[in-house]
């Protein structure tokens, strides 16, 4: 009976202290696996961390289809958690999908590859507005594969009428039915551009205007919510509300028609999510594999198709074959209204204005 | 220990000693998971408080300041801590006079039947937190049936989401079979016929609970206050989804520090105030409950 209970005792440690070894050498693990399977051949694996949303069943299945690559894909739903897991630099990952100003924070960190043209197939399919942009210049370091807009989400029966600025949330006739996105830079966004600032100043004489303007609103607000806006502008809970255009908010403008995602005539911003190779992959293969795949028309075309978001690839627009997606605003902006609209950059130092500011507006 | 071992006779010298050993064995695993999945993260978060944050990337430097900890005593945190602390007394408080009542209530039905009682009480937990929540705002946003109900009895009512009480009910709701379990493990341990001495020396309903449930109830009340007031200090999804994310709690504080802001740090420092401050309440609690069967026993002496 004892025997038998130090035995289990003694099988429970050895069993905790392997699961610790596995803790702590888990990108030796993935190292020594890659090496097995390159020397067994084929049985490759490709692990991606991606944007919750942004990369269609579709597309995944698709891709090992064809290269009978396995993938695992991981989600993050910001962009500061992406990079905390990353900095560890055991995360395993192969390919990881940065923001736009998260490919600076990650190139000056050195965790992401540069990116070898001469591998590339397709890289002339890119949108050219998305290509050698300002935080990556020749694009080094990333493939634009999504974007979208940070504009306007209103209810029409609720607003009585149509919105055109950033200013009707600041308007007190729907006061308690304004809501704004609970993220510092998308609530700074609205409150720089309603006083005719840019969206990405690094001047803190800017940023506390802005600031000013925030607390002014903040008695008017039903909330600050990035979760489920679009339902409650949809069921009208909400009449107006600070969106990012894709997903959520087409599915709110196609099952609603008093429902309407509009850029702001102060300008809006832009995003957007690249692939990029993370640094000291061991799959250099195979990630090469996954940005080539992911180049083609047809693939990329899936991403408006099935995940209803805009792609940044120009050749798969005729592609697309959901006609109602790939005309509604909430996906793709006509280029009149995208004209004014700003790309959002990493603050740098001025971050530390934007967080006084945020502080005191959110405990205003 | 090794006291009584030495005074113990010769023949029982041997079976206790081999007996800790073992009990030091199986031990082990526990130990071995707390200090790797509690102590040595806490650790690192306390190292991580005293550290310069980078304020560029993110991150720490190392190095040993008392700046994060000095920063916190800006009125701006100080208030989010006030309102924080003030909603988890709110909700232990609620809980509560709700959970005593359905613990009585429980554990005075015939002794078959409480069982299936109890997991009615569980049955709803086993689906996710997330979609809980989100249930909440369907019950009492606008279509929602608290709407239709009140507008069919002439009322003038519109959607509580987001409004105080919303996020007080849901509260309510996520915590209250932890609530309701400790003070029910400690009512069914009360002796039955103390209820009906009670009532046949002419107690009301009033004074058999203050001078005899509450008392004999007291260690279990005394958990359940400390398991739903310490978690709700940690809560951050409910205020937003139900309270319109408009006044922050300590938990929604923390992420914010950790990820927008970039100030790893500082975030550190401000987990280890509430911890400071979870420990705290744990100690004030037991000390009471201490006192209060001290006071117990010497009145029953």
């Amino acid at each position: 009976m004892k025997t038998k209970a130090l035995l289990a005792a003694g099988l429970a440690a050895t069993s905790v202290l392997a699961l610790g070894a596995c803790g702590s050498s888990s990108s030796g693990s993935t190292a020594s696996s890659g090496s097995k399977s390159s020397d067994s051949g084929g049985n490759q694996t490709l692990a991606i961390y991606a944007w919750a949303g942004e990369i269609p069943d579709s597309v995944i299945d698709g891709f090992e289809k064809e290269t009978g690559i396995k993938v695992t894909v991981d989600t993050f739903d910001s962009n500061e958690t992406m990079i905390a897991k990353l900095a560890t630099g055991k995360s395993g990952y192969d390919i990881v999908e940065p923001s736009q100003y998260a490919v600076q924070l990650m190139v000056q960190r050195n965790l992401l590859d540069t990116i070898d043209k001469s591998k590339l197939e397709g890289f002339d399919n890119l949108n050219t507005k998305f290509v050698n942009p300002s935080f990556d210049a020749d694009n080094a370091h990333s493939l634009p594969w999504a974007w979208g807009t940070t504009g306007i989400l209103y209810n029409e029966k609720c607003t009585g009428g149509e919105i055109t600025s950033w200013s009707d949330l600041w308007d007190s006739k729907y006061k308690g039915k304004i809501y704004m996105l609970n993220n510092m830079l998308s609530a700074y966004i609205a409150g720089l551009q309603v006083q005719g600032l840019s969206a990405t100043t690094t001047s803190q004489a800017d940023i506390e205007k802005a600031t000013t303007k925030l607390l002014e609103q903040k008695p008017l607000l039903a909330g600050y919510n990035s979760d489920n806006y679009a339902d409650l502008v949809g069921s009208g809970d909400a009449c107006i509300a600070e969106a990012y255009s894709g997903t959520t908010a087409a599915k709110a403008v196609q099952a609603n028609q008093d429902v309407h995602f509009i850029m702001p005539s102060e300008g809006g911003t832009l995003w957007t999510d690249s692939f990029s190779i993370v640094n000291g992959t061991k799959n250099q293969t195979a990630a090469y594999q996954w940005l080539n795949y992911t180049l083609k028309p047809e693939v990329a075309a899936l991403l408006t198709d099935d995940g209803s978001l805009a792609t940044a690839n120009s050749a798969a627009l005729d592609q697309i074959k959901n006609e109602d997606l790939a005309k509604s605003p909430a996906v793709y902006p006509s280029d009149a209204q995208l004209a004014k609209a700003e790309f959002i950059v990493d603050p740098g130092e001025a971050l530390t204005y934007y967080q006084d500011g945020w502080t005191k507006v959110s405990a205003s | 220990m090794s006291a009584s071992t030495a005074t113990a006779p010769a023949r029982g010298l041997r079976a206790p000693a081999r007996g800790t050993l073992l009990g030091y064995l199986l031990l082990l695993p526990a130990v071995a998971v707390i200090v790797l999945l509690v102590i040595v993260p806490m650790a690192v978060i306390a190292r991580q408080s005293f550290a310069l944050s980078d304020p560029l990337l993110g991150g720490t430097m190392g190095g040993f300041t008392w700046d994060n900890y000095a920063k916190l005593f800006d009125p701006v945190y100080a208030k989010t801590m006030g309102y924080s602390l003030g909603l988890a007394a709110l909700n232990a408080a609620v809980c509560l006079v709700v959970g005593y009542l359905l613990a009585f209530y429980i554990s005075t039905r015939p002794a078959n039947r409480q069982p299936v009682l109890l997991m009615l009480v569980i049955i709803p937990f086993l689906t996710d937190f997330l979609v809980r929540t989100f249930a909440w705002i369907t019950l009492l946003g606008s279509g929602g049936p608290y709407v239709r109900i009140a507008r069919a009895l002439g009322f003038d009512a519109s959607s509580l989401v987001p409004s105080q009480f919303a996020v007080i009910m849901s509260l309510l709701y996520a915590f209250l079979p932890v609530a309701v379990f400790p003070i029910y493990a400690s009512m069914r341990a009360i002796d039955p016929s103390l209820r009906e001495a009670a009532s046949d020396l002419g107690a009301g309903w009033w004074q058999t609970h203050r001078r005899i449930f509450i008392p004999l109830s007291a260690t279990g009340i005394g958990s359940s206050i400390m398991l739903t007031f310490v978690p709700t200090l940690g809560v951050f999804v409910i205020p937003v989804l139900l309270g319109g994310g408009k006044d922050p709690l300590v938990g929604n504080l923390i992420v914010t520090l950790f990820t927008e802001f970039r100030n790893e740090p500082m975030g550190a420092a401000m987990s280890m105030v509430v911890l400071v401050l979870m420990l705290a309440s744990v100690a004030v609690i037991t000390g009471l409950l201490r006192l209060l069967s001290i006071r117990s026993n010497r009145r029953a002496a």
